[in-house]
């Protein structure tokens, strides 16, 4: 088994240092936090441009080229409505580190980026929703099958669809929780890949109970074969959380520094 | 339908590392596919064969292995013959005389043994020590100063002793380090964690982790190769992917299928035959199972495994 793949989610507009650093083409506060999330381990970094409907693809370019020639072609997930601003970024992008990702198509109004990412051969997150959250897990396999035979028949990999069940907030949605771990165990028995934003869960929760939640979610999900997440790298409870369940998966084989790694 | 033929492809490879110096080099590892697996890709380097010489001489060698060297009676010109062996890419000098338990020799002593050694021979070189910790953090450390220059591969650095050896020989000196764990594969991937979080290039480091001979515990030392490679190789562990220098001659002639002579097994027969046989099937089940490099004695056991690997590329 591959290890567990984590995408850095700190370079979001939703940050207002990002949305601010974007929109002048400031590159310091940029290369800042994509070095923080890569030194505590992150794999991917996801870029959220936001809607960027003006100049979307200049930016997506510019965040590209910045990111991938400052560490070493860091692979990246490129995250925004603007089709065309992935399909830029995707233009200069470097793959010799790994695919670029599309972030995200859904099963209703965003399928399109399922095509997007087959005509560029790129992985897709692939979001199982429709017009709205899905009422139970076969809505969410409905949405799962309609996203995979989209993707083959333009010619994807299964494996290059991670599937994202949308991890729900418990503070109100507490009753759907197991669902969603049984939603990914259902990929995971179809030998799909699986991601999501897992933080969802713990949204609203104060700040020292976050790092708890999602540490503890994503070892249950990883355990139902959950094989990607995007996080905050920079929470070390649950980088190291990661690390362990890696290890119990025999993802990554043990030393006595496998912390360190 | 028509066989359609599957290469296994890795995105990960072994790291190249080089011995020796001038235009006699040798590179260990550099492979991308499993061991002999040349279907599934090219082998870059292909696995390697050391010859074996200790300080002690022709003293206790079989007698075939003494006519091969009759005629040479200084280290050097021992060192000469066993470089020119039939099928030999380098050669290693144990210094097993260091022993505090046996000889105990001096660390003066032994240092001019390896003098004459390398000064005798321009082939790539592995030097191994006495096995005494602490008499090899000093030995290893001074052998790793006198041979600068020469890019020799140093044996070994241990969980006791990597920072003494593995800041001499990687990082004063410049030589090559052999990390050496006793058939345990996490301590494997452990040692090379501390070692370059010492300071040492992951480029400069050779595992050995570990041999046995057939019969005697063999099976764990044929999973701890398989283990690493397929870590190093399907999931890309960088702290794994150095390439394994296994000496077998050490472990095979030691034991009762090698050393008990014709009239106390005469079932058995040749004690020469058997020798022989134990160290050969041992380094062939070695390579096979993912070691880059071997380290023989017998001139026809590394005229036969160095054939063998021709024969499989």
């Amino acid at each position: 088994m591959a290890k567990f793949v984590t995408i850095g989610e700190r370079l979001s507009v939703t940050a207002p240092t990002v949305n601010k650093a974007f929109a002048a083409r400031d590159e310091e506060p940029i290369l800042k936090r994509a070095k923080q999330q890569l030194d505590a381990g992150a794999v991917y970094l996801d870029v959220n441009i936001g809607p960027a409907e003006n100049d979307g693809e200049d930016i997506m370019k510019w965040a590209v080229e910045l990111l991938q020639s400052n560490f070493d072609n860091v692979p990246l997930a490129l995250d925004t409505s603007n089709k065309k601003a992935i399909e830029a970024g995707i233009s200069v992008y470097n793959r010799s580190k790994g695919k670029p990702i599309v972030n995200s198509a859904d099963a209703a109004g965003r399928i399109e980026y399922v095509d997007l990412a087959a005509a560029n051969d790129a992985i897709v997150i692939a979001l199982c929703n429709g017009e709205g959250i899905a009422k139970d897990n076969d809505e969410r396999m409905m949405y799962c099958q309609t996203l995979l035979e989209r993707g083959m028949e333009h010619g994807m990999e299964p494996t290059d669809l991670w599937f994202d069940p949308l991890f729900l907030v418990v503070k109100g949605m507490q009753d759907k929780q197991m669902e969603v771990l049984e939603c990914i165990k259902m990929f995971s028995d179809m030998g799909l890949n699986s991601t999501g934003g897992l933080s969802n869960n713990s949204n609203g929760m104060p700040k020292n109970i976050r790092p708890i939640m999602d540490s503890a979610l994503v070892a249950m999900a990883m355990m139902q074969g959950l094989t990607s997440a995007i996080v905050n790298p920079n929470d070390l409870r649950l980088m190291e959380t990661i690390k362990s369940c890696d290890v119990f998966k025999g993802n990554t084989l043990y030393a006595d520094s496998y912390l360190e790694l | 339908m028509p066989f359609n033929r599957k290469p296994q492809k890795f995105n990960a490879a072994i790291k190249s590392v080089v011995i020796g110096s001038g235009d006699k080099t040798v590179t260990l590892g550099g492979e991308n596919v499993l061991p002999f697996y040349a279907f599934d890709g090219e082998i870059k380097n292909g696995p390697k064969v050391g010859v074996e010489i200790t300080d002690l001489g022709m003293e206790g060698e079989p007698e075939s292995v003494k006519a091969y060297y009759e005629g040479a009676a200084t280290m050097g010109e021992i060192a000469k013959k066993a470089a020119a062996m039939e099928g030999a890419d380098f050669l290693c000098l144990r210094l097993a005389g260091g022993d505090p338990n046996g000889l105990n020799k001096s660390v003066e002593e032994l240092i001019e043994t390896v003098k004459e050694v390398a000064d005798a021979v321009d082939v790539p070189l592995v030097v191994e020590g006495c096995k005494n910790v602490e008499k090899d953090s000093e030995l290893l450390t001074k052998v790793a100063e006198v041979l600068q220059g020469r890019n020799v591969l140093v044996m070994s650095a241990r969980e006791e002793d990597y920072k003494a050896v593995g800041a001499a020989a990687g990082l004063a000196y410049s030589q090559k380090v052999g990390a050496e764990s006793a058939v345990d594969i996490n301590l494997a991937k452990q040692l090379n964690v501390v070692m370059t979080q010492l300071g040492v290039n992951a480029d400069s480091i050779v595992m050995n982790v570990g041999s046995a001979a057939v019969g005697y515990g063999y099976e764990y030392v044929v999973s701890t190769l398989d283990r690493i490679k397929a870590a190093a190789l399907s999931q890309d562990d960088k702290m794994l992917q150095m390439p394994i220098i296994t000496p077998i001659a050490s472990e095979t002639w030691n034991v009762k299928e090698a050393m008990a002579t014709e009239e106390e097994s005469p079932e058995w027969g040749s004690q020469e035959v058997r020798g022989i046989s134990m160290e050969i099937q041992t380094a062939a089940a070695s390579l096979a199972s993912g070691s880059d490099a071997v380290i023989l004695k017998h001139p026809q056991s590394v005229a036969t495994i160095s054939k063998m690997i021709q024969e499989l590329m």
